[in-house]
């Protein structure tokens, strides 16, 4: 929770170096204490024992697995992205976005981990095809993944049972939607393209998810894959 | 609840004390929300409050804060700010006017009426309109955050569309400013006292 700052998820201080270039150090020294947020969520996160107290609630767990899947995927893909060196060659602004991105979606695996408790899931075995080798692909597949968790979200929140979770998931897509508006700026695009943001059901964003085949396995056989397959 | 609508007929209206808007239609889960109790305060409210009047008041609460929006980016659009701003201003002047239009929908006889509002200089300056639409498009975030859990289940999905429109705005005008269009993991909430107190900032009267 408070712990959960940005000196945590961010441990080379490459992005506190890129907001302090770009925005001043005092907006630096801002994010470093406040980048985690959302009183709401943290909320929604004082009172895990909600969760698994009700048994009516198991089809939130379901659905914060699901999301929390889908966090790993993005987490996974920026970290991955990263480490291939292709963060490192983008100028400046565009880094601090991708940068922002890895660790806004390591922060949320955590959050939704710590919310699931013993009912978080492992991650998955993820494979980029490749996506994370160039500028121009990695921004094309971020933008459609924030579109999509935004989607996602929005389309979950009226089967969640637990208020709270709701609340989290608000305080969630709202960040997924600035990613992906701040990208198509990066990129000299009107950020935003209608008045209602679409919202997908589960099964299509299954769906979507399946055709880019990112996902090797959703429930990876212990030591089948013992070594991870994107080391860069 | 008994306020539910009464605030927005000409007596609020006529009153110039920024404190007519929105204040006496706060929804009080909202400031649970925000207050960081809203696991155990919600389902109080929920006992406390039948869902439609509930519905009615914070979708006439964010309809306020449409109006101010569509009004402010109108009048921006048509008094031409500079470069991008004038794009930015026609594009959030569609927007909210569809918000507007789809609350008012929604609320039927009950939708509060649109105030008339006195921009001064900010609709006009371009420095001073980006400031605004800043404090303005973070304002409407952090206060549909604060009401998303609150609404009716129906509500949510629509609830949410506009939402995360709101956060692409926001992210917009502040990467324009050069401030960080995504400073936060996790957005926050703002109570209606808090939004209140937010609009209260602007170098402008809201009614």
């Amino acid at each position: 929770m408070s712990e959960l700052t940005l000196e945590e998820l961010d441990r080379d201080g490459a992005i506190q170096e890129g907001v302090a270039a770009l925005y001043g150090d005092t907006r630096a020294a801002f994010l470093r204490n406040a980048i985690v947020g959302g009183g709401t969520l943290l909320a929604a996160l004082a009172s895990p024992p909600v969760l698994r107290a009700q048994t009516s609630a198991a089809n939130d767990v379901k659905i914060f697995q699901y999301a929390l899947n889908f966090e790993y995927l993005q987490s996974t893909f920026y970290t991955e992205t990263e480490r291939a060196g292709t963060v490192a060659a983008m100028e400046a602004r565009k880094a601090v976005w991708a940068k922002t991105l890895g660790a806004h979606e390591r922060a949320h695996v955590k959050i939704i981990r710590q919310v699931l408790g013993d009912d978080a899931g492992k991650k998955p075995f993820f494979d980029f095809q490749g996506n994370t080798e160039s500028e121009e692909a990695f921004t094309r597949t971020a933008v459609a993944m924030e579109d999509l968790t935004t989607a996602l979200l929005t389309g979950v929140t009226p089967a969640l049972r637990s208020r709270g979770l709701v609340a989290a998931a608000f305080s969630l897509l709202t960040v997924e939607a600035r990613h992906a508006a701040w990208a198509r700026h990066l990129a000299g695009v009107v950020p935003v393209t209608g008045a209602f943001d679409e919202p997908k059901p589960v099964a299509e964003v299954d769906r979507i998810v399946a055709s880019t085949r990112f996902i090797s396995t959703l429930t990876p056989k212990t030591n089948v894959k013992s070594s991870p397959r994107f080391v860069g | 609840m008994t306020d539910n609508g009464s605030t927005v007929d000409g007596d609020a209206a006529a009153s110039a004390s920024r404190g007519a808007f929105l204040g006496r239609v706060a929804v009080a889960a909202g400031a649970a929300v925000a207050a960081g109790g809203i696991a155990t305060a919600l389902p109080k409210l929920a006992g406390s409050a039948p869902a439609a009047s509930r519905d009615v008041r914070i979708l006439n609460y964010v309809l306020r804060l449409e109006y101010l929006k569509a009004a402010f980016y109108e009048e921006a659009a048509g008094q031409g700010v500079e470069g991008e701003l004038q794009q930015l201003a026609e594009v959030l002047a569609e927007h909210e006017r569809a918000h507007v239009e789809f609350l008012r929908k929604r609320l039927g006889a009950e939708a509060a009426a649109p105030p008339s509002f006195d921009f001064g200089d900010a609709a006009s300056e371009s420095g001073r309109f980006a400031q605004t639409a800043l404090t303005l498009e973070e304002t409407a975030v952090a206060a549909y955050v604060g009401q998303g859990a609150n609404v009716s289940r129906r509500l949510m999905v629509p609830f949410a569309q506009m939402t995360s429109v709101e956060a692409r705005h926001a992210a917009w005008i502040a990467d324009i400013l050069e401030r960080h269009p995504a400073p936060l993991a996790a957005d926050e909430a703002k109570s209606p006292d808090e939004v209140r107190a937010a609009l209260a900032e602007l170098a402008f009267e809201v009614p």
